[in-house]
């Protein structure tokens, strides 16, 4: 099918996004690839989190992990229209600036909204009241514009004006508690952000909800996401054990509560590992026999999960002994073919190369205007009669689309179009006052 | 029905275990009815995950499976059987979506490859989610939420560079794809009913965990533009020399992060607020090397409170702090409370329990979450009502093992 052929799901509906940090481009990456026109609203006054916290880089964190983030670690002029979160979330999306904190900016604000179906921001919990650009005054102006709210915690509740980091909703929600080495230290569980992707994709889910309901009732709403609360809904396993038996997990480590063997295994190499779960005696069974070991499947200490278990660390210790010789995508093969399920730990850096991604073209070359043409992820779903790739084109750069939005959409004329630059409503770079 | 926002919108469910399961869930949940096929006598896996009350297993009485199943019709079908198979092709027919896990293949042998489905229903959008996909070398490998995590390249991310890699919460992983699919469901949706052709949508775990967790998707750009990772498990530590982790207090464990920007806030809550313009820590952000000065004002404070105490106080300043909460503090916490999360739902054999509620609120057409269904609860009035089924077919097929 030809591109111009292609007809993507969520075409003619128009998002505007105000949808920062990691939760934000997750949600407007799969609208976008489904095909909604999303325009990201951002201003010249003020960073957007997503694109940098800072006017103008510090060295030190340039050649630190933030560093990573920008093509080539360059720093100079225009960084924040290289920067790796913003360039993968926002593909396919469009960017205009307009400075919500003046009166023209904001009144232009108003008549986007009202020629849009949907806006998603995840602001601190009260910016949008700030703004005045809060759900009763937008729903005012387009009563079928569906508004989806999803700060940290949510809009209600006495934690709404906690600043809510993916690290924070986590903690709070209890998914830190049960992450973590068994015999560790809670002070060394690492970082994690898994409550940023998955609310990003629960809004995905949210905004077609939200349409879908329009039709029948005419009427947009106001949706209301506690990141904290999305992510409760996966910590089933501990939660369910509290509701039913007032149970408090620890750090799980790998294990598995009817598995096992259940854990990651040294492989020969550096940093080399097999993931292996035995889920059945069967699965056992074969894996004795993969690893040339089948006296340990009639071994009474092994012969059924609740004995593998207890005697887990002699176990370990001997499959290790096995895949420590092997290469982990060899042990994979040879564990796999018998039956046994096994998974070598893929390190990132190589997953352009990985056969199943190679043979799936699951990787897309595109061309951004300021960071040139690199390899992203494609999208999620592989679509049979309207395929989703190519994807529709790179992130935007900085109010790149301000002429096609603010003339094109709005119908300003090319001289009001140039008062707004010069009264600094609009542009493309950040002033040198701007601030997060 | 609900009145939910999905109301009218017909799935027919063939998923099991964990990431299928929670994707239907959203559409059940949201308003939309969810036919769930399940083996008679056997169900659906999750039946054996637990937790259980009492520790004591129970088909009806799983806890994950309790969770994952609200408000969806259970009908029980020998899929086997070439009955069984007739009646998965007339409930097809009915079904705007059908949404699948089966190994691949497995559908096409059940009688219901893509070529059947567009004959029966040429508008019915087709979800496929497999561990790799419909195609490839690896996609007749076996996997679940561990090894799914391992493909994805998440381990590379999560743990200690001096220890073993180790994983997030168990299955957060097959959450996180479940609530993926459901989006790209719900587009399918929409693309096939706009058509008037049935779209077909083929997910791969391994690829969305890729894409997702825990910063996947960014991570592997960052590596295509840097030619290093953002993280790592050797590069777990901080962006400056500002606290940031986890911290012991007087309770238990709080966790801070600290951009420069908030360094005045931080010297509030802590009630030194003459150090927001002292030289030697504000000229010394970005110096790794002086980190533990900057611990060092922080330990004692938080040793003298509760880990409550210290999030409250905190946040009222704009410095982002939480608790590390346990189950039991989540069962408690005011906030949850506050925003009536947990949902209480009546079960006939698991007595009365308390669920997580929906992951966002509908206002103008709220979620409801009921109870999970029995193990063929609806296997006969589905066949009643949706195929027109006589009480004596019925019977029938009952006799005969297939339903």
């Amino acid at each position: 099918m030809s591109e111009s052929e292609r007809r993507l799901p969520l075409e003619g509906v128009r998002v505007l996004a105000q949808a920062i940090v990691w939760a934000g481009p997750f949600a407007t990456l799969i609208l976008a690839d489904l095909g909604a026109e999303v325009i990201e609203v951002e201003s010249i006054q003020h960073l957007n989190p997503t694109r940098t916290n800072y006017r103008h880089l510090p060295p030190a964190l340039l050649a630190g992990r933030i560093g990573t983030n920008y093509v080539d670690r360059d720093g100079s002029e225009g960084f924040w229209d290289r920067q790796s979160y913003f360039n993968y979330g926002k593909r396919g999306c469009k960017s205009v600036t307009l400075n919500l904190r003046s009166e023209r900016g904001r009144e232009l604000f108003y008549e986007l909204v009202r020629q849009a179906d949907v806006f998603i921001e995840n602001n601190a919990a009260n910016v949008a009241e700030h703004l005045r650009v809060d759900y009763p005054t937008l729903s005012s102006i387009n009563p079928r514009l569906i508004m989806v709210r999803f700060p940290g915690f949510g809009t209600v509740g006495p934690y709404r004006h906690f600043k809510g980091y993916g690290t924070i909703m986590e903690a709070v929600a209890g998914h830190t508690a049960i992450r973590g080495y068994e015999d560790s230290d809670p002070s060394m569980t690492p970082n994690s952000l898994h409550g940023d992707p998955n609310a990003g994709a629960n809004v995905a889910f949210a905004v077609q909800a939200a349409l879908y309901a329009r039709e029948r009732t005419g009427q947009g709403q106001e949706i209301d996401l506690s990141q904290a609360e999305a992510v409760l809904g996966h910590l089933a396993h501990a939660f369910m054990d509290y509701s039913m038996n007032r149970r408090v997990h620890g750090h799980w480590g790998n294990r598995h509560p009817s598995m096992a063997p259940h854990d990651v295994y040294r492989c020969a190499g550096d940093d080399r590992w097999v993931a292996i779960a035995v889920p059945s005696d069967e699965a056992f069974a074969a894996l004795c026999d993969a690893i040339g070991r089948p006296d340990l499947a009639r071994d009474p200490r092994y012969a059924t999960v609740v004995e593998r278990y207890e005697h887990r660390t002699d176990l370990d210790a001997v499959i290790e002994a096995w895949t420590c010789r092997r290469d982990a995508r060899e042990a994979m093969a040879k564990l796999q073919a018998a039956g046994v399920p096994a998974a070598e730990l893929t390190h990132q850096e190589e997953l352009t190369d990985h056969p199943q991604l190679v043979e799936r073209e699951f990787f897309q070359r595109i061309t951004h205007p300021a960071a040139g043409t690199h390899r992203y992820p494609g999208p999620m779903g592989r679509f049979a009669r309207n395929p989703l790739t190519p994807v529709r084109g790179p992130a935007p750069t900085l109010g790149q689309h301000n002429r096609d939005v603010l003339c094109g959409v709005l119908g300003l004329s090319d001289e009001e179009y140039r008062a707004l630059e010069e009264e600094q409503v609009i542009g493309t770079a950040y002033l040198e006052t701007a601030t997060t | 029905m609900s009145g939910g926002a999905l109301e009218g919108i017909v799935v027919l469910d063939l998923t099991q275990g964990v990431a299928g399961p929670y994707a239907t869930k959203y559409f059940s949940d949201y308003g939309a009815e969810v036919i769930k096929i399940e083996q008679p006598g056997h169900g659906d896996s999750a039946r054996r995950l637990g937790p259980f009350p009492g520790d004591e297993p129970h088909l009806e009485r799983s806890g994950m499976f309790l969770h994952l199943n609200t408000g969806k019709r259970s009908v029980a079908l020998d899929l086997r059987t070439a009955s069984g198979q007739r009646i998965l092709r007339q409930l097809a027919k009915q079904a705007d979506i059908v949404f699948e896990s089966f190994r691949p293949g497995t559908l096409a042998r059940l009688g219901l490859d893509e070529a059947t489905l567009a004959r029966l229903n040429p508008r019915a959008a087709l979800v496929q989610l497999s561990n790799y996909g419909q195609t490839g070398p690896y996609r007749d490998f076996e996997a679940d939420d561990f090894l799914a995590y391992a493909s994805g390249g998440v381990f590379r991310v999560t743990g200690d560079p001096e220890r073993p890699p180790i994983r997030l919460g168990l299955y957060a992983p097959l959450f996180l794809v479940g609530v993926v699919a459901a989006g790209l469901a719900m587009g399918a949706f929409f693309g096939s009913r706009r058509d008037g052709a049935g779209e077909r949508v083929d997910i791969s775990m391994m690829e969305v965990l890729a894409s997702s967790m825990d910063r996947g998707g960014p991570n592997l750009v960052a590596y295509q533009y840097s030619g290093e990772l953002t993280t790592t498990r050797e590069r777990m530590g901080r962006l400056s020399a500002l606290p940031n982790g986890i911290y012991p207090c007087a309770d238990g464990y709080v966790h801070v992060s600290t951009q420069t920007a908030w360094w005045p806030r931080l010297c509030r809550t802590i009630g030194r607020p003459e150090l927001a313009d002292d030289d030697y820590y504000v000229s010394r952000f970005t110096d790794f090397e002086a980190a533990p000065d900057f611990d060092a004002l922080i330990y004692p404070w938080f040793l003298e409170r509760t880990k409550q105490e210290v999030m409250v106080a905190a946040q009222a300043e704009g410095w982002p702090a939480s608790a590390i909460n346990s189950m039991d503090d989540v069962f408690r916490d005011p906030h949850f409370r506050a925003r009536e999360f947990f949902r209480s739902i009546e079960h006939p054999l698991a007595g009365t329990l308390e669920l997580p509620g929906p992951p966002f609120r509908m206002l103008g057409t709220p979620a409801e979450v009921r109870r999970a269904p029995l193990l063929g609860e609806h296997t006969a009035e589905v066949l009643r009502s949706r195929l027109g089924y006589s009480a004596e077919q019925i019977v029938r097929l009952h006799q005969g093992g297939v339903i």
